[in-house]
């Protein structure tokens, strides 16, 4: 089996096509940029009355620019669909890795086809259409979502074992075969091996999903948190607000850093402590769920009752199947009834980046609902007598929640680089997980030689995080159109 | 004004004793302790040992008085050593009780001796600050009026191609933490494999001499990721003050468009990035740990990973100390700034 | 009378037969050279009676002043015979010297030490103490310091003095201090040393690092306060964890310029980078530095592929990730002999070393000491493993492996776990911090540890296999061992200790004691103006050869 090239034969045509489409997007940007510098165009009337704008270099530059947007656009687009209908290897390994990600952009398609035809209809999410970069940042958002969801779900996408590692393999360059390839393995490492021999492709594709669902999922975690608590302090004011005030700033004004290396430490781990903050944070999400079933069906005397048996029910055994792990001092669940575990150093990880961004999502959600409560519909739901927590989270909540998922987006981008700094110090997450910042951190050490061990998961937490910021971005332009 | 600073000050005091016992508190729990003594007499004592070496060097009392200890506001403890000379807190070598202080915390100026660097802990604070102290500078002078002017040049004309270029590259900063642009920088700039070699990937010679070589890629790589938050601040800004009334109406008054800007705009525009800015101190402290490892560069942010690293207890104490201090010191700053520039504000 | 029969008279007859296997090829050069010089002998003597002519010492001229900047971790200093890593031996090794040193070469070059002679059973030594030599504070060298010292290593009272456990044949194990009659004051510069039992190590252990003689006026703690010594140079800043810097003493007349020549260096400088070899290679590149302390795995090819010299040295240093027997599931001799099966020790080294060294058999005996008896390599076999892991009823069980963060010591034991998870173990890894790691380093379970070599075979079997050691991580106690250990420390034939050795050897594989994948060799690179500083087998600097062209 030969070592496989960036392109293949795809790359003779493509290749010369890819340089010169993207030189004449520098140069139109370049061109803009130089244009925006210039006085704007003077509108001049004509001898019959009607004004004519001088189009002059700006015009040339924005057309120009759009040309060679889409020229890109559709030289990557034949990489993509060229690579993956090709045979095996003759694409390169841009054919190969586009064939792999095969299940990723067929979801892809299919969700950007049918939320661009249903737009109307879809609000805020629909409107997210209209901005280009709302839009490129969900694409790239999703990507990693299908990317994650289709290797945990499937096991698609990887190529090789992210943990195992083959001789012969190690610091190879990208496209090169696996030497003594056991019977059925994939015949190539398509980014080439780490430093361990580990396959870089199929660890950066495993590394999403623990990215993927560990950001949001924390990010989720610590607005609940953070909700729960700046509501009622926005709202009911005085002593309670001053003291969770005061507590939030405390958390604040601990450096990150600082504090993950307090709770982090073996020796910390040891005596339980984050065990205990978990026990703690994860009431919060019950908390939440069970106040706002309860506020919305509290005349509802037939469903209340119910209702909140079920949620405390299930939240609960879910809860104390989470918070009970064995190996530490918080085990008191019989292996039979506990639901799941998960693995050491996750848990403590994920109490940390919660409890740290907590305080600001405390800080938002307060400074949003003192903003809301003074508003008339509040006011209104006062005199009619609805309770405290039903004008909180029915009436207050909905109204904030465009700023709130914008807040969201972002923070699950910090979130993700507050992952990647945590892997990068080696604290919490297991040595071998295939996480991007533990992948950086373990491949920065030979990037003088081999680069692409360390790139790649850079790259794909740059794009990742991109993304989210540029979804972030558009759904603040389209919910400020409101 | 007065009112308001000197509560803003008392909450700040009380802040900083919260986080300092909580630094404290962590620091001292059993494991923590155990690796302590171990460290200081060897790996292979038993744990009879170890609790009487623990008892032996004042860590037996209960947690709140040893805190007390060490803020200076509760006497050192004192006791005996294993060969009857008086031991203690306060008690320095070939010294005697009598000569001994009664009181040595922090607010006697007494911060204790680090088990690490075998120095004072004062000492290592004022060395370390002093560097970071150069590098925060450097990291000031580049990102600051960079993140200005992207900032301005992006919002004076909200929605043009100028904008939008700008603003995506400051999104792609925000994106882009410390140890993936350190990363990339390293490899580009001053690798072999590349073999550009502009510069040093190694910030330990500027410790004593800073050089343009041997600094550009530290404060670049800080100074980067700060400055696309300031310039979207910025850029939101200027957007807003740019649709104010007072700007259309020297608009159409015939004002010219430079004049517009540098005159009537900037200075409201760059009140909400001043508090930004000092906000963004604390932040900064995230960056300056990830670079100063990456560069091996022994400022402030390298001792705190030696210091948590190592459980160097005092030192982690000292360096918190000093970080909460910054972290406060910068809010009030900022608060009275914004207060000050922004006459909108009043205080009651 | 010949000059070959002259210098034949004067021979320590053990050496004679030394000789004579390695002539016959029985025992190594290096080996030889050990135990010849330990005897006694002069390192140009050892090398005639085996009708070597001596390898030149560098000849070339070396220039004298300037600076050489090493990378090298600076730790807090201690009292010498404490100290526990050569790092910071490496520092007070500018002005506290050895009674003997180690060379590169495997033999033992007089230091404080003119001359020493062994008697026929190797149960006395007699030590003639070099003339002339002066402390830098004027006071003259005698046998009075050495005895000194020699009372300071013995006093096994002192926690971590493992100086005590090296000069067991001194020490009265009652008292745990220097027996009564051990040593004997000749005169001004003789001394005897009367040993309980043979031990021919002895010498050889006082060129270990935490043997360095200090002034009677020194009282403990670190020896840079008052460096009172006997060597070229003085501390003259000690900022620990930044750097440590070495000047030559103005006010001081070294005794070695006469013998060696030397020194050249005006100023060592130790800059410290922490432990990621990463940041010493933005240093290479930068130019801060003009020597490395140690390259290792993959950054051996980056050093040399940045076009420095690379200094190679072979030698018994290794990792043996071992199992404690007193923790199950370890205590089971089936899942250790699993756990050994399931490894092959090649791929380890590939993986985890670069196969920058020689695979190693599972029993911490090297190919380079003189007892080494070959028994074969280590049993490979994943499917066996697992169904002997099974019939011990721990198929399902999770195993645990903690390492260092040290980069090729996680790289190895990663490659270590991650054949045992192809062969079936359900097997988890822990990385700790050097500070945590250390702290409990023999009695982690399932652990990594890094050894560094010792000359002989017996030492290090002594120091960390022998039934209740001070270092025995693994826990083992096997009289049957600990006998022939017993056996293996006298002197006899080469055959005869290769027997004992060979019985030794398959007691430690057939017990599962450790999976000792690779013996590594020790690399260091320079600039190519750095000239006297290669690679030392135990990581010693000699700074006295040291030089930089300017």
């Amino acid at each position: 089996m030969d070592a496989l090239t960036w392109t293949g034969s795809l790359g003779t045509v493509l290749n010369p096509l890819l340089w010169v489409s993207v030189a004449l997007l520098l140069l139109a940007v370049a061109g803009q940029v130089l244009a925006s510098l210039l006085p704007a165009p003077q509108m001049r009337p004509r001898p019959d009355g009607t004004l004519v704008a001088t189009t002059g270099l700006r015009g040339l530059a924005d057309t120009a620019g759009r040309f060679a947007l889409l020229a890109l656009l559709a030289v990557l687009l034949a990489y993509i669909v060229a690579g993956a209908l090709m045979p095996y290897g003759s694409a390169g390994i841009v054919g190969a890795v586009a064939r792999r990600f095969a299940p990723v952009w067929i979801s892809l398609a299919l969700v950007f086809a049918l939320s661009i035809h249903f737009r109307r209809r879809l609000g805020l999410f629909g409107r997210l259409f209209d901005s280009t970069i709302g839009m490129i940042g969900f694409g790239l958002v999703l990507f990693w979502v299908f990317t994650a969801l289709y290797f945990t779900a499937f096991g698609w996408i990887a190529t090789h074992d992210p943990l195992s590692q083959l001789s012969g393999m190690k610091n190879v360059l990208p496209g090169e075969p696996v030497a003594m390839a056991p019977e059925g393995a994939w015949p190539h490492y398509l980014l080439g091996g780490d430093n361990l021999a580990r396959d870089v492709f199929s660890r950066m594709v495993a590394g999403s999903a623990i990215v993927v669902l560990i950001a949001p999922l924390a990010t989720l975690f610590a607005f609940m948190v953070g909700i729960t608590l700046g509501l009622p302090a926005a709202y009911f004011g005085g002593r309670l607000d001053q003291i969770l005030s005061f507590l939030a700033n405390l958390v604040l004004a601990f450096p990150v850093i600082l504090l993950f290396y307090l709770l982090v430490t073996p020796e910390i781990v040891q005596t339980g402590i984050p065990s205990f903050m978990a026990m703690v944070l994860f009431v919060f999400p019950i908390l939440f769920l069970a106040v706002l079933l309860d506020s919305r069906y509290r005349t509802d005397r037939r469903k209340r009752w119910p209702i909140l048996a079920v949620t405390l029910a299930v939240t609960g055994w879910l809860y104390l199947s989470l918070v009970s792990q064995p190996g530490t001092p918080v085990n008191f669940l019989h292996p039979d009834v506990d639901l799941f575990n998960i693995p050491g150093g996750i848990l403590i990880v994920f109490v940390s980046v919660v409890f740290v961004n907590s305080p600001t999502v405390f800080r938002i959600g307060r400074g949003l609902a003192l903003d809301l409560a003074t508003r008339d519909y509040v006011a209104a739901a006062q005199t009619r007598g609805e309770r405290p927590w039903y004008i909180m989270l029915w009436e207050m909540l909905p109204n904030a929640r465009g700023p709130l998922i914008v807040d969201f987006c972002l923070r699950i981008g910090y979130t993700t680089i507050l992952l990647g700094t945590l892997g990068f110090f080696g604290l919490g997450l297991p040595p071998e997980s295939p996480d991007w910042g533990t992948t950086i951190n373990d491949g920065r050490r030979f990037l003088s030689i081999y680069p692409h061990a360390a790139i790649v998961p850079a790259l794909a937490l740059l794009s990742l995080v991109l993304g989210l910021n540029l979804l972030a971005d558009g759904l603040r332009e389209e919910s400020l159109k409101d | 004004m007065l009112r308001f600073i000197a509560g803003r000050i008392l909450t700040m005091l009380l802040t900083a004793l919260c986080l300092t016992f909580v630094v404290f508190f962590l620091t001292n729990l059993g494991p923590n302790l155990e690796k302590v003594a171990k460290s200081e007499i060897g790996v292979r004592i038993s744990d009879a040992e170890v609790e009487s070496w623990l008892a032996r060097n004042g860590y037996a009392q209960p947690v709140l008085v040893r805190y007390g200890e060490w803020l200076g506001v509760l006497p050192g403890w004192t006791g005996e050593a294993a060969d009857g000379t008086p031991t203690g807190r306060c008690v320095a070598q070939d010294q005697s009780l009598e000569e001994a202080d009664r009181f040595c915390g922090i607010l006697q100026g007494d911060w204790g001796y680090s088990t690490v660097f075998r120095a004072p802990v004062s000492e290592i604070i004022a060395r370390s600050l002093a560097l970071t102290g150069k590098l925060m500078f450097w990291v000031m002078a580049v990102m600051v009026p960079g993140a200005l002017l992207l900032g301005v040049l992006a919002g004076m004309r909200e929605g043009s191609r100028l904008d939008r270029s700008l603003s995506t590259f400051a999104i792609t900063t925000t994106a882009t933490p410390e140890y993936v642009s350190g990363v990339v920088f390293i490899a580009v700039f001053a690798s072999t494999a590349v073999g550009l070699r502009w510069f040093n990937g190694s910030a330990t010679s500027a410790m004593e001499d800073i050089t343009f070589v041997n600094f550009t890629l530290p404060v670049m790589t800080i100074a980067l990721y700060g400055m696309g938050y300031i310039a979207r601040m910025t850029r939101a800004s200027m957007a807003e003050v740019m649709t104010a009334q007072y700007i259309r109406t020297a608009r159409l008054k015939g004002v010219r468009f430079r004049d517009i800007v540098l005159r009537h705009a900037l200075r409201n525009a760059l009140i909400a990035p001043f508090t930004v800015i000092m906000l963004q101190f604390p932040w900064l402290l995230n960056g300056v740990v990830i670079v100063e490892t990456l560069f091996n560069y022994k400022g402030f942010g390298w001792t705190l990973v030696q210091a948590a690293g190592n459980n160097d207890i005092e030192l982690l104490l000292g360096v918190s100390v000093v970080s909460v201090f910054v972290v406060l010191v910068t809010q009030l700053i900022s608060d009275i700034g914004y207060v000050y520039l922004n006459p909108r504000i009043r205080i009651s | 009378m010949t000059y070959q029969d002259k210098v034949r008279a004067d021979v320590h007859p053990a050496a004679l037969m030394y000789a004579e296997e390695e002539k016959s090829g029985r025992l190594s050069r290096r080996e030889f050279l050990t135990r010849a010089t330990a005897l006694g002998l002069a390192a140009p003597m050892a090398y005639g009676l085996i009708g070597v002519p001596t390898p030149a010492r560098a000849q070339e001229d070396k220039p004298m002043g300037g600076t050489l900047r090493m990378e090298m971790e600076t730790r807090a200093l201690k009292d010498p015979r404490v100290a526990d890593w050569s790092q910071i031996a490496n520092v007070y090794r500018g002005w506290l010297e050895y009674l003997v040193q180690y060379e590169r070469d495997g033999s033992l070059t007089p230091m404080l030490l003119e001359s020493w002679e062994a008697n026929e059973d190797a149960t006395q030594f007699t030590l003639n103490v070099r003339q002339g030599v002066t402390w830098n504070n004027g006071d003259p060298f005698t046998a009075e310091d050495v005895v000194y010292n020699i009372t300071r290593w013995c006093d096994g009272t002192v926690e971590g003095n493992s100086m005590a456990g090296r000069m067991a044949a001194l020490v009265d194990p009652d008292t745990n201090q220097l027996r009564e009659g051990a040593i004997e004051t000749v005169d001004d510069h003789t001394i005897v040393l009367n040993l309980s039992a043979p031990d021919i190590a002895i010498i050889v252990n006082t060129a270990d690092y935490p043997a360095a003689l200090v002034h009677p006026s020194y009282s403990g703690g670190d020896p840079s306060e008052n460096p009172v010594g006997t060597g070229p140079y003085i501390p003259e800043e000690v900022e620990i964890g930044v750097r440590v810097t070495l000047v030559k003493n103005p006010d001081h007349q070294w005794w070695g310029t006469e013998v060696f020549g030397g020194p050249y260096l005006d100023r060592i400088e130790y800059i410290d980078y922490g432990t990621d070899p990463a940041a010493v290679v933005s240093a290479v590149e930068s130019g801060e530095i003009d020597i490395t302390y140690q390259s290792v795995g993959d950054f051996i090819e980056i050093f040399n592929a940045l076009g420095w010299t690379e200094s190679e040295v072979v030698t018994a240093s290794t990792i043996t990730v071992r199992f404690n027997q007193a923790n199950a599931p370890y205590d089971n001799v089936d899942v250790r002999r699993a756990l050994q099966m399931a490894v092959s020790n090649d791929i380890v080294l590939e993986l985890g070393y670069n196969d920058r060294g020689v695979v190693a058999e599972n029993h911490h005996v090297c190919p380079i000491h003189p007892e080494y008896a070959d028994i074969g390599p280590a049993e490979y076999d994943p499917e066996a493993a697992l169904e002997l892991l099974t019939s011990a009823g721990h198929a399902e069980t999770e195993f645990e492996l903690i390492s260092i963060d040290d980069a090729w010591q996680a790289t190895s034991c990663d490659a270590v776990a991650a054949q045992l998870r192809d062969a079936g173990v359900n097997i988890t890894r822990t990385v700790l911090p050097g500070s945590t790691f250390w702290n409990d380093w023999l009695t982690y379970p399932f652990s990594a540890t890094e050894w560094n070599m010792r000359p002989l075979g017996v030492q290090i079997m002594n120091l960390a296999y022998k039934s209740g050691v001070a270092w025995n991580e693994t826990a083992y106690s096997n009289p049957d061992f600990d006998a022939a250990l017993a056996e293996a420390g006298s002197i006899a034939d080469a055959d005869a200790r290769r027997e004992v050795m060979a019985r030794m050897e398959e007691m430690l594989r057939a017990d599962g004691v450790v999976i000792q994948p690779y013996w590594r060799s020790l690399y260091r690179h320079y600039r190519a103006e750095v000239m006297g500083a290669e690679m030392h087998p135990t990581f010693e600097h000699h700074h006295y050869k040291w030089a930089i062209q300017a």
